[in-house]
C-alpha cells in the first residue's frame, strides 16, 4: 500500500540513495504541478517527502512545500528555509563526506566502498550523535567477492563501537548494522509499493534513479520499443500506471521472499541494472546484505553478554552469502 | 502384453546440459509460423568464435554452470547444415579437445540437429552423419501432407512450397534414424490439416511425432473448438487404426488437464538459463530464443559474450523462475493446469516490461480444447482396452512417466 509520495523539486535535487544523479541543469518543478503533486498525495493519503537541490528555491515555493505535512531530504548544511522552523524528526540531510556537523535527526552517508573503507574511523565517530546514520554505498555493483573479507573485517571494527555505546546506555542507530536486530520481517525500499516519486517533469517513477536514467537516455528497460518509451509509471494527469506491478512486491521475489536479510534495501534500481530483473538481486546485493546481516548477529549476540536485549529476535546461524547458492534448499 | 507407445525418452533423461551453436541465421525457408524474425544472411559464425567458445566451455570444466555428466551440442539456424563444413569442423575440435583435455564429456556427448531436411542428402552432410553417427539426434521437420506443409514451409524467395524437396530425404532419414521423430508446429491456418498431416506422417515411417501450437498470440475466436474437433478425429484415427502401439503424437499425453499444486508443482517449464546458446558474433544466451533474431519488440538478453565469459547476474533471474511466481491467477487456479506449456522466449517477449517473469496466456484457450480432446482420447482409449482385456496388463507395465521440459 502506498504510504510516501517522493517529490523531486528540481533535477539537480540531491541524490540519497544508491543511485548518483548526474543531472547537472537546473529544472524547477514548476508550482502548478508541486501544487497537482501535493493535492495526489493528499487524496492518496501519502506522507511527502520533497527531495531539495542545494540552492534556494523562489519565495514562492515556501508557502506552497509548508501547505501540508512533509519530510525534507537535502544536501548537508543546505537546510531550506520555507519560514518554518518547526523541523520533522524524519528530515533527512544527506552528505557524500564525513560531515563535521548534523543538524537534522537523520544523516544518509553517500560513499563508494573504498571511501568507506577509508573513511572507517570517522563514520565510528557520528555513531555517538544520537542520530540515525544511513550509510549507502554507491559502488555496489563494483563490488567483488575479493572484498568480502575486508567488509567483514570493517563491520566487526564498527560493531565494536557501537557495543560500546550500548554498553553506556545509549542506543546508536546505523543502518548496517543495528536495524537488523530491531526487524522481524523484511523492511526494504519497496519503491512503487510503498512510496512513488514525482519527477519534476509531472511524471511517475519508481524512484528517483528511474527519472536519472530516463533523464540520462539510459538504457531503457521498462517499455522496449513502445512509442512512449519512457521509464514513468503514470503521471499527475492520468495517476498511476504501474506495468506489473506485482512484480514489486516481496512475494514475487524468489530469492528474496524467503530471504532474512530484512534490513536489505533490495533495490529495485540496481536489481534492474544488473540482473535486468526487477525483482531478481544481484549477487553483489545479497553479498554484501548477508555480511551486514551475519555482523548484526554478531553484534546482537555481543550485546547480550551484557544483559538482556531484543528477546524476540532471532538471528539464526547460516553457511552462505548468497541465497541463490542455496537457492534449491531455500 | 498391450503397449502404448510413449514419446522416445531424451537423452540423458534430458539432465545433460544443451549448449547449443547458432552457426547461421540463414535459411532456405520462409517458414510463416517461424518466430526467427531477423533472419539474415550475414551472421554466419566465422571458425574462430566457435574456437573460442569450445576452450571458454571446457575451460570451465567444474565451474557449477557446466558440471553436468553430459552434453549435447546442439547446432541451429536458421538452417544449420548450410554451414555443415563450419560444423564439420567444430565436431571434430570438440571431439579432439575432449580426448586431449581428459575430459569428463568423452563420451559422453551428442551432436544435435534440428533440420528443414532440404539438403540432407547432400555428400558433405552425409559424410558428417557417416562420421558421427554414434552420436547423433537429428530430427527432419515436415509439418504433415503437402498441403499442410506448403501452407507454412516455404521458400524465401519463390514462396514455393518445400514439402516435395523434404519428403524425398524422408527415408534415408529414417535409415539412418529408425526412432527418428518429426517436430509439427500448428499454427491458427493450420488447425483443418492435422488429422492428415499425423496420420501421413505416420504413413512416412515416422513413428513420432512431436507435435505443438506456436505460443505466440495468432489464434482467431473459434480455434479452440476446430482444434479440439480435429484432436478428436485424430483420436478416432489412433484408436480404431491401432496406431497407438507403434507411433506416437505428442498431443496425447497422460500427464496432462490436472489441477497443479502450488508447491509441489512448481517448477518451471523451461530450461532456459540451464542451457548456453552463442551467436555469431560471440555473444551468449540463456536460450536462443533471446538472441535478437528471435525477438519482435525487446533487446537481446545477451549474458555474456566468448572473450568475458557468463556475468553471472544475467541469469539469475532464469535460475529462480518458478511456475507459481509468472503465471497469472487464472493459470493458478486452473483446474487443467497441467501441461500447459510456455516459452520462456516469448514470454519475455510479449511482457509488459523487461522481464522473464509475466507468463504469456495465448495458448489458454488451445490447451483446455487439448485437454478435452485427451480426455477423450485416453477414454476411448481404455475403455477399448478393457473391452478387450488389455487395461490391467498396460497399467501394469506402462513406463512411468516424468513431466515433459521444454
Amino acid at each position: 500500500m502506498l504510504q510516501y509520495l517522493v517529490i523531486i523539486l528540481d533535477d539537480t535535487s540531491v541524490a540519497y540513495c544508491h543511485a548518483d544523479n548526474p543531472l547537472e541543469e537546473r529544472n524547477l518543478m514548476p508550482l502548478e504541478t508541486l501544487k497537482k503533486g501535493i493535492l495526489f498525495g493528499m487524496k492518496q493519503n501519502l506522507m511527502i517527502q520533497y527531495v531539495f537541490p542545494d540552492y534556494a528555491l523562489p519565495e514562492e515555493y515556501a508557502s506552497i512545500i509548508e501547505s501540508i505535512d512533509n519530510v525534507k531530504i537535502y544536501p548537508i548544511g543546505k537546510k531550506p528555509d520555507t519560514g518554518l522552523n518547526d523541523e520533522s524528526e524524519a528530515d533527512v540531510e544527506v552528505a557524500m563526506d564525513i560531515p563535521e556537523n548534523v543538524d537534522a535527526q537523520n544523516l544518509v552517508l553517500r560513499l563508494s566502498f573504498s571511501e568507506m573503507l577509508k573513511q572507517k574511523d570517522e563514520i565510528v565517530k557520528l555513531f555517538a550523535q544520537g542520530k540515525r546514520i544511513n550509510l549507502c554505498i554507491t559502488d555496489v555493483e563494483q563490488f567483488a567477492d575479493e572484498q568480502i573479507e575486508a567488509y567483514k573485517q570493517v563491520l566487526n571494527e564498527w560493531n565494536t563501537a557501537l557495543l560500546d555505546l550500548y554498553k553506556q546506555g545509549q542506543s546508536p542507530q546505523f543502518n548496517l548494522l543495528t536495524d537488523r536486530m530491531m526487524l522481524e520481517k523484511m523492511h526494504n525500499c519497496e519503491a512503487g509499493v510503498s512510496n512513488i516519486t514525482l519527477a519534476p517533469n509531472g511524471k511517475f517513477y519508481l524512484c528517483p534513479a528511474f527519472y536519472y536514467d530516463e533523464r540520462m537516455q539510459v538504457f531503457n528497460q521498462m517499455n522496449h520499443h513502445q512509442p512512449s518509451s519512457d521509464n514513468s509509471v503514470g503521471d499527475l494527469e492520468k495517476g498511476l500506471d504501474i506495468p506489473n506491478p506485482q512484480l514489486l512486491k516481496l512475494n514475487y521475489a524468489p530469492l528474496c521472499r524467503k530471504c532474512d536479510a530484512y534490513q536489505c534495501r533490495r533495490c529495485l534500481w540496481l536489481n534492474r541494472k544488473l540482473t535486468w530483473d526487477l525483482n531478481t538481486p544481484s549477487h553483489q546485493q545479497c553479498v554484501m546484505a548477508h555480511i551486514e546481516r551475519n555482523a548484526s548477529r554478531d553484534l546482537l549476540n555481543d550485546i547480550r553478554k551484557v544483559g538482556e536485549f531484543m528477546p524476540e529476535i532471532n538471528i539464526k546461524e547460516i553457511d552462505y552469502l548468497d541465497p541463490f547458492d542455496v537457492r534449491k534448499e531455500f | 502384453m498391450t503397449k502404448i507407445k510413449d514419446s522416445n525418452e531424451p537423452w540423458k533423461g534430458g539432465m545433460a546440459k544443451n549448449i547449443t551453436f547458432i552457426v547461421t541465421k540463414d535459411c532456405q525457408l520462409a517458414c510463416k509460423y517461424c518466430y526467427l524474425v531477423g533472419k539474415n544472411v550475414k551472421e554466419r559464425m566465422p571458425w574462430e568464435v566457435a574456437k573460442t567458445f569450445i576452450d571458454y566451455v571446457l575451460d570451465h570444466e567444474t565451474d557449477p554452470d557446466f558440471a553436468y555428466e553430459s552434453v549435447v551440442w546442439d547446432f541451429i539456424g536458421g538452417e544449420p547444415f548450410l554451414e555443415i563444413e563450419l560444423i564439420d569442423k567444430i565436431c571434430d575440435y570438440i571431439k579432439t579437445e575432449l580426448f586431449r583435455r581428459n575430459h569428463h564429456w568423452f563420451n559422453s556427448y551428442r551432436f544435435s540437429f534440428s533440420t528443414n531436411g532440404i539438403n540432407y542428402h547432400e555428400k558433405a552432410v552425409q559424410d558428417f552423419i557417416k562420421k558421427n553417427r554414434e552420436h547423433l539426434s537429428i530430427g527432419i521437420t515436415i509439418d504433415g501432407t503437402e498441403k499442410k506443409h506448403d501452407l507454412n514451409r516455404v521458400y524465401k524467395i519463390t514462396e514455393k512450397g518445400s514439402y516435395k524437396d523434404v519428403v524425398k530425404n524422408i527415408p534415408l532419414w529414417l535409415e539412418q534414424f529408425p526412432f527418428g521423430g518429426t517436430k509439427v508446429t500448428i499454427s491458427s491456418a493450420d488447425i483443418p490439416y492435422i488429422t492428415e498431416s499425423v496420420l501421413h506422417l505416420y504413413g512416412l515411417g515416422i513413428h513420432e511425432v512431436n507435435i505443438n501450437v506456436v505460443f505466440e498470440d495468432v489464434w482467431q475466436e473459434g480455434d479452440d473448438l476446430k482444434f479440439e474437433e480435429q484432436l478428436m478425429q485424430l483420436a478416432d484415427a489412433i484408436i480404431d487404426g491401432g496406431y497407438y502401439q507403434d507411433y506416437s503424437c505428442s498431443f496425447f499425453s497422460e500427464l496432462i488437464g490436472k489441477p497443479m499444486d502450488p508447491e509441489r508443482d512448481n517448477q518451471n517449464w523451461c530450461g532456459a538459463g540451464k542451457m548456453l546458446s552463442v551467436d555469431a558474433a560471440g555473444n551468449l544466451y540463456p536460450c536462443t530464443r533471446f538472441a535478437q533474431y528471435s525477438l519482435r519488440d525487446k533487446d537481446a538478453w545477451i549474458i555474456g559474450n566468448i572473450k568475458d565469459g557468463i556475468d553471472k547476474n544475467k541469469i539469475r533471474s532464469f535460475l529462480t523462475l518458478d511456475r507459481v511466481t509468472q503465471s497469472p491467477q487464472k493459470c493458478l487456479e486452473c483446474e487443467v493446469a497441467s501441461g500447459c506449456a510456455w516459452c520462456q522466449g516469448e514470454n519475455y517477449d510479449a511482457a509488459q516490461t523487461h522481464t522473464v517473469f509475466q507468463r504469456a496466456t495465448a495458448i489458454c484457450l488451445m490447451h483446455k480444447a487439448r485437454v478435452r480432446a485427451n480426455n477423450y482420447y485416453w477414454n476411448k482409449l481404455y475403455r477399448k482396452l478393457e473391452l478387450e482385456d488389455l487395461r490391467e496388463q498396460y497399467e501394469a507395465n506402462k513406463r512411468e512417466v516424468k513431466p515433459e521440459i521444454c
